[in-house]
């Protein structure tokens, strides 16, 4: 039996990371690991960081203070010479926004591309194919989210979940380690948002490494390898569904718990 | 820079009364045209069936070209009416009748900037309609468009600039004709380019802050 | 009507002067657009000098009269080169009215060029970073294709208010067709129907642009 010299690095390891706008504290000491393969779900009430912890990951957000590796990979911060930390240079942040792939909330389609060109511009932008290639691969991804009759059409003609399930084809054709959801179904009429819950729990069955920042109770209980419940910038509560749903320690978990599952 | 100092306090005189003229004439033609505007807008809604030739008259306003109007109204408008006497008064009617144009569409765009929820909430309260006018739309509309009324006042400033040439005494003419006298444009044009830069920017300003007033006021 | 054959009569002086009103329009439009671009560039720049710099800049020429600027630039510009350089300089009237209105439209179409890259919505932008593009990329395939769609209409209109400007630069001598028809009604006495001609035909004028650049920015939305 062949065993690995080394285990494989978390596909996210956080420590210590703070986030201030201006005075105002959003995110105060995170740390956790993910593993790769596994589905983080992240709950909590309104301005308790959520969103702002998923956008550091992949540096939309620029944290105070903390380490972050991504697959090992260490997105370090040095200081200048005023002691004032910053980040890595900005072509280091490219290499590894590849590698993560982020659903928005507003779905951000670009409106002055069709579908199929929305999805291919990355590939020839960051991964440089060849239009031939960028084409295929396009297709191939919008099969899987069932979007390909759609290719040659404008967004502003789609529905929202529609746009959405665009949305993931587009970070998925990168074919990132990692794909981030941030509260990907909050703008959708609810009969719209169960379509793209569909293609989020296909992505988890084939072992994709999820981080996703919901309302979604019902996905977070039903889908998630771990649940993760943030309060005013803090995990409160931090462990498998089955544990944060039926049993959560803190006070507050369990209250904001029982108005959205009744 | 002594010379300029000597200069500029000999003529500071006719270039005070220069500005005065400058301003007074702006003034006069904005109010009038304010009046012309919203009285346009007043009568397009009670008489309807006028509204093209207001049309007409907003598009010809505001698509002829300010020097053109100003020439027809202290020339051609004296051959024909015989009035205006004066270029004093032929500069403040030209101003004033481009500016009606551009005022006429900025109070309409005003008054149809107030939601029409608030106004069925004051009928279905059983307010009249001048009073429904009076305390919830013409509030409401003017803090909306203060900020394009300074803007058209700054227009006519600037557009004011061009009377110099049917010889009303403004803070251009001025500026002509004692670079004329002293035969040396640069203390002169340059004091009075200052002149306007620094009032037009005061008043810009100024229009700034209303419009960031109203936003804070009426959440934008 | 008698008052309609003088412009007939006339009609080759007319047209010559009309021409020189569009050789200053497109001059001074190139001049303005090469010159606000340069300055929203600045005016967007992460250095902080270069921007407040822009921004002075583009605040101090939207503040001049345009008649201002026009005499200041014929008559003061040459003397003060003429005492840098120890010779003696004139501009040439054609000159100072392209310089001159070239400058104040560049404020202007600065300002459009602005709110045009500004008007694209943030989450674009923060998609294609998602995505791991960089900001070259990102300019040109996200932000300017539809900063461009979103700034044509304005730029098309303030060029129609350039080209009403155009009229003024009679009073540095230049032969557009005011300075024509100026002439004309000195020497026929007739202001009745030169000037009411002249209003009427550049209301038609001005009017016949301003639809076709209605029906073009409605198109294109």
């Amino acid at each position: 039996m062949n065993q690995k010299a080394y285990p494989a690095p978390p596909a996210i390891r956080v420590v210590g990371m703070t986030k201030y706008f201006g005075t105002v504290p959003v995110l105060r000491g995170i740390s956790f690991e993910l593993e790769r393969g596994k589905v983080l779900s992240i709950v909590g009430a309104s301005g308790s960081g959520k969103s702002t912890l998923l956008r550091c990951l992949n540096y939309l957000e620029q944290p105070t203070s903390g380490e972050i590796w991504i697959g090992g990979q260490s997105m370090s911060f040095g200081a200048n010479r005023n002691g004032a930390r910053h980040g890595p240079p900005p072509a280091q942040i490219a290499r590894i926004r590849a590698e993560i792939g982020m659903v928005f909330q507003q779905f951000n389609l670009w409106p002055h591309m069709t579908v199929v060109q929305n999805v291919m511009e990355a590939l020839l932008r960051v991964r440089k194919i060849s239009a031939h290639e960028a084409r295929a691969r396009a297709e191939r991804y919008l099969a899987k989210v069932d979007m390909l009759d759609a290719a040659g059409r404008y967004p502003a003609k789609l529905s929202g979940g529609q746009q959405q399930r665009v949305a993931i084809a587009r970070a998925l054709a990168m074919e990132p380690q990692i794909m981030l959801f941030d509260e990907a179904t909050s703008s959708l009429d609810p009969e719209l948002t169960s379509e793209v819950l569909d293609v989020m729990r296909g992505l988890a069955t084939d072992g994709m490494t999820m981080v996703v920042v919901t309302h979604e109770m019902g996905f977070a209980r039903d889908v998630s390898d771990r649940v993760m419940f943030l309060h005013q910038g803090v995990i409160e509560e931090d462990g498998t569904p089955a544990t944060v749903f039926s049993d959560p320690r803190s006070e507050r978990c369990r209250q904001f718990l029982s108005k959205y599952l009744g | 820079m002594s010379f300029w100092t000597r200069t500029l306090l000999a003529d500071a005189g006719p270039l005070l009364h220069g500005l005065y003229v400058t301003l007074s004439i702006s003034l006069i033609a904005f109010v009038v045209a304010a009046t012309v505007g919203l009285g346009i807008c007043v009568a397009r809604s009670r008489l309807p069936v006028l509204t093209p030739l207001f049309a007409v008259y907003i598009a010809f306003c505001r698509n002829t070209p300010i020097f053109i109007q100003l020439l027809w109204v202290a020339y051609a408008w004296y051959e024909l009416l015989g009035w205006p006497k004066e270029v004093y008064t032929a500069a403040w009617v030209a101003l004033a009748l481009q500016s009606s144009g551009y005022l006429a569409e900025t109070f309409r765009a005003g008054i149809d900037s107030v939601p029409g929820g608030q106004i069925e909430a004051a009928h279905a309260l059983g307010i009249t309609p001048l009073t429904t006018w009076r305390r919830i739309i013409a509030p409401q509309m003017l803090l909306t468009i203060a900020p394009s009324l300074m803007n058209q006042l700054i227009v006519i400033i600037k557009c004011s600039t061009l009377v110099s040439v049917i010889a009303v005494p403004d803070l251009m003419f001025q500026a002509l004709r004692l670079t004329g006298i002293w035969g040396d444009p640069v203390p002169i044009m340059s004091f009075v380019a200052v002149i306007f830069i620094a009032v037009i920017m005061a008043l810009s300003a100024l229009s700034k802050s209303l419009a960031d007033h109203t936003r804070a006021r009426l959440g934008s | 009507m008698y008052g309609l054959s003088i412009f007939w009569d006339y009609r080759v002086i007319l047209w010559h002067g009309l021409l020189i009103n569009l050789l200053v329009f497109l001059l001074s439009s190139c001049l303005g657009l090469i010159v606000g671009l340069l300055a929203c560039i600045c005016r967007l720049s992460s250095l902080r000098p270069v921007r407040t710099l822009a921004a002075c800049y583009i605040e101090v020429i939207r503040s001049a009269p345009e008649l201002v600027l026009l005499f200041w630039i014929y008559s003061v510009v040459p003397v003060l080169l003429s005492d840098l350089l120890r010779t003696h300089l004139s501009f040439d009237p054609i000159v100072s009215a392209t310089l001159a209105l070239g400058l104040v439209s560049s404020g202007y179409f600065a300002e459009t060029f602005r709110a045009g890259i500004q008007a694209v919505p943030a989450g674009h932008v923060e998609a294609a970073q998602a995505l791991g593009m960089t900001g070259a990329a990102i300019l040109r395939r996200i932000v300017l294709p539809q900063a461009v769609r979103l700034m044509l209409p304005e730029l098309m209109s303030q060029n129609i208010g350039l080209l009403k400007t155009t009229t003024l630069v009679s009073v540095i001598t230049v032969p557009d067709i005011m300075y024509q028809i100026n002439l004309i009604v000195q020497q026929e006495m007739r202001p009745l129907p030169l000037y009411t001609g002249t209003a009427v035909a550049f209301f038609v004028l001005i009017l016949i642009l301003t639809s076709l650049v209605g029906r073009v920015g409605l198109r294109g939305a």
